[in-house]
């Protein structure tokens, strides 16, 4: 659904997007991670066709950015980092306008069926400057769905949101999910990306890794259990160690963190080893990575380039 | 081009101007000023004595032009002013597109919607073609209206031959060619502005400034320097018409959807 080949952008030489080529797939929701300036606006903005890439190019729904740039914009929904609505005109006329701009047959039936679904129908006759920011953002969302694109992009959908409207407006994302819908989601919210996207990006300029939450946290660490001891027993890392399906072990507060092959099949023989060997075990869980951690640890690894970028 | 697309955004331009007081206040008040002060001065010249007035200059200390000499001096100089003051209701045409468009520009800017709007598929063309219309149509129509007003009231304030001579063919040209193309560039003027500028304000400023030679002819006139007739109208249409081709021109290419998003803050 989304193809982006090499996509470049530089900004009077300083370098925004480096490289960039992924591929997104029909019907899935793709988190875009990455700190502030790390260019994850500039590759939305290339692949709504908003702005030309210095290089590389994008197909987005079977439309070539650059030489197709109104067919890109026409099936691509588009929610900005501000609402960006107008204050002074109401919520009907808000949808209304871009129903309009995309070409919508029957204007004022969406406009009403957006209005409802996402609670707004009552103030549909309010300027929309009187709106709290939840009400503005669901609005802007549903502004970017009017036109009932196939390819939808959000850049930081909760970030200026309080907790209550944040889970509000993610709550309504889930529901698009699995509707045929392909969702990009720009975000350094990364409880939010976890929750909600099927495959990520790590960026900074660059493209660091793209892969689902669960195997960004794999090829990071493995997969590892902490195994909990009432009482240090001496030596038995070093036995734990000569086991063939165990990588690595590690000495924690209070037990030992063991990464294993795999630990479904192996947590029997380890259990076994250790209190065979003398451990007063006393819980033995899977060891769970945030993808906060996952993303902490790949900008880490990163070697990101000095100029900050922001667009 | 698309024309539901630019209907899209006439309709919208209006329905947020019509809910800016600031705009409305703006857009009702210079008309209102001028036709007061234009029918004020007929009527106080009107009821001024004949006697009061020089008969080789008029009131102004200056030689009327000799087409209006033969009117005598109260007439003749009641003729003049009321030329120069032409001029002044061809500055609505003029000055309130550069308020509208500078709002309906770098308002966008102030609100975040441009970003939005582009990512829909209107052309930029589209765009400004729907934002010049919805600054010009107001803009002319209280133009004409308070060239109809003003020439209603002079039926009651001043002779039948003044009344004649303000509507006469030049004038009522001038308005109905003129006002339309003082405000197709004035509002070309304020989208080359608003496309460069973050701030309405400046934008209105820089803009006001293609204000002054109107101001100068109308001045050329008062001191008899000048004598608006059908041949200078016909001129003054020719010359205008270029410059609104050039500078529309211009608008077009400077507004670049790019430059703009990236760089507006």
């Amino acid at each position: 659904m989304i193809q982006a080949m090499n996509l470049t952008k530089r900004f009077n030489g300083l370098l925004a997007v480096d490289d960039l080529s992924l591929e997104v797939r029909e019907g899935e929701v793709f988190g875009f991670l990455g700190p502030n300036g790390a260019g994850k606006t500039t590759t939305m903005r290339m692949l709504s066709a908003l702005i030309a890439p210095t290089s590389g190019t994008a197909l987005v729904n079977g439309h070539q950015i650059g030489t197709e740039s109104q067919a890109v914009r026409a099936s691509v929904g588009l929610l900005t980092e501000t609402p960006g609505l107008y204050p002074r005109l109401n919520a009907e006329h808000n949808l209304g306008l871009f129903a309009k701009l995309h070409g919508v047959d029957d204007v004022d039936g969406q406009v009403r069926r957006y209005l409802t679904l996402l609670d707004l129908w009552t103030r549909r006759h309010d300027p929309v400057g009187s709106f709290s920011k939840g009400m503005q953002q669901k609005l802007a969302i549903a502004r970017a769905l009017l036109h009932e694109p196939l390819v939808l992009f959000l850049d930081e959908p909760t970030s200026a949101l309080d907790p209550e409207a944040a889970r509000v407006v993610r709550d309504f994302i889930e529901t698009l999910k699995g509707r045929g819908r392909t969702i990009f989601i720009c975000t350094h919210n990364l409880n939010e990306a976890d929750r909600l996207c099927d495959r990520g990006g790590v960026i900074r300029q660059r493209l660091i890794r793209v892969d689902t939450p669960q195997a960004l946290r794999q090829g990071l660490y493995g997969q590892s259990v902490l195994v909990r001891l009432q009482q240090p027993a001496p030596g038995l890392e070093t036995t734990i160690a000569g086991l063939p399906f165990v990588s690595s072990v590690s000495a924690v507060e209070g037990g030992l963190r063991i990464a294993l092959e795999d630990p479904e099949i192996h947590n029997p023989d380890l259990v076994r080893t250790l209190v065979e060997a003398g451990a007063a075990v006393q819980f033995v869980e899977r060891e769970a990575h945030s993808l906060e951690q996952v993303y902490f640890d790949l900008m880490r690894e990163s070697e990101a380039p000095e100029t900050e970028v922001t667009a | 081009m698309n024309e539901s697309r630019v209907q899209a955004i006439i309709t919208k331009e209006w329905l947020d101007m019509g809910k800016n007081k600031m705009v409305l206040i703006m857009m009702a008040l210079l008309p209102v000023i001028l036709v007061a002060m234009i029918l004020g001065t007929a009527w106080l010249m009107q009821r001024t004595p004949e006697a009061d007035f020089d008969p080789n200059t008029g009131s102004s200390g200056m030689a009327l032009p000799a087409e209006l000499a033969e009117l005598g001096a109260k007439t003749g100089t009641m003729v003049l002013i009321n030329d120069q003051y032409m001029f002044y209701l061809l500055l609505i045409p003029m000055a309130l597109p550069v308020y509208i468009a500078a709002y309906s520009i770098i308002g966008e800017k102030e609100t975040r919607s441009l970003e939005p709007l582009l990512a829909t598929p209107i052309t930029t063309a589209e765009l400004l073609t729907g934002k010049i219309i919805a600054a010009v149509v107001p803009a002319v129509v209280l133009a004409w209206l308070s060239y109809l007003l003003t020439a209603a009231g002079m039926i009651l304030v001043a002779s039948p031959i003044i009344v004649a001579y303000m509507v006469r063919p030049v004038w009522t040209l001038s308005m109905a060619l003129h006002g339309p193309l003082f405000a197709l560039l004035s509002t070309a003027c304020g989208v080359i502005a608003s496309s460069r500028l973050n701030d309405a304000r400046a934008a209105q400023q820089i803009t006001a400034l293609f204000i002054v030679p109107v101001i100068g002819l109308s001045m050329a006139v008062l001191m008899g320097r000048v004598y608006i007739n059908l041949n200078l109208l016909l001129w003054a249409t020719a010359v205008l018409v270029l410059v609104n081709v050039g500078v529309l021109w211009l608008a077009v290419r400077l507004f670049r959807r790019e430059t703009i998003l990236t760089r507006w803050k």
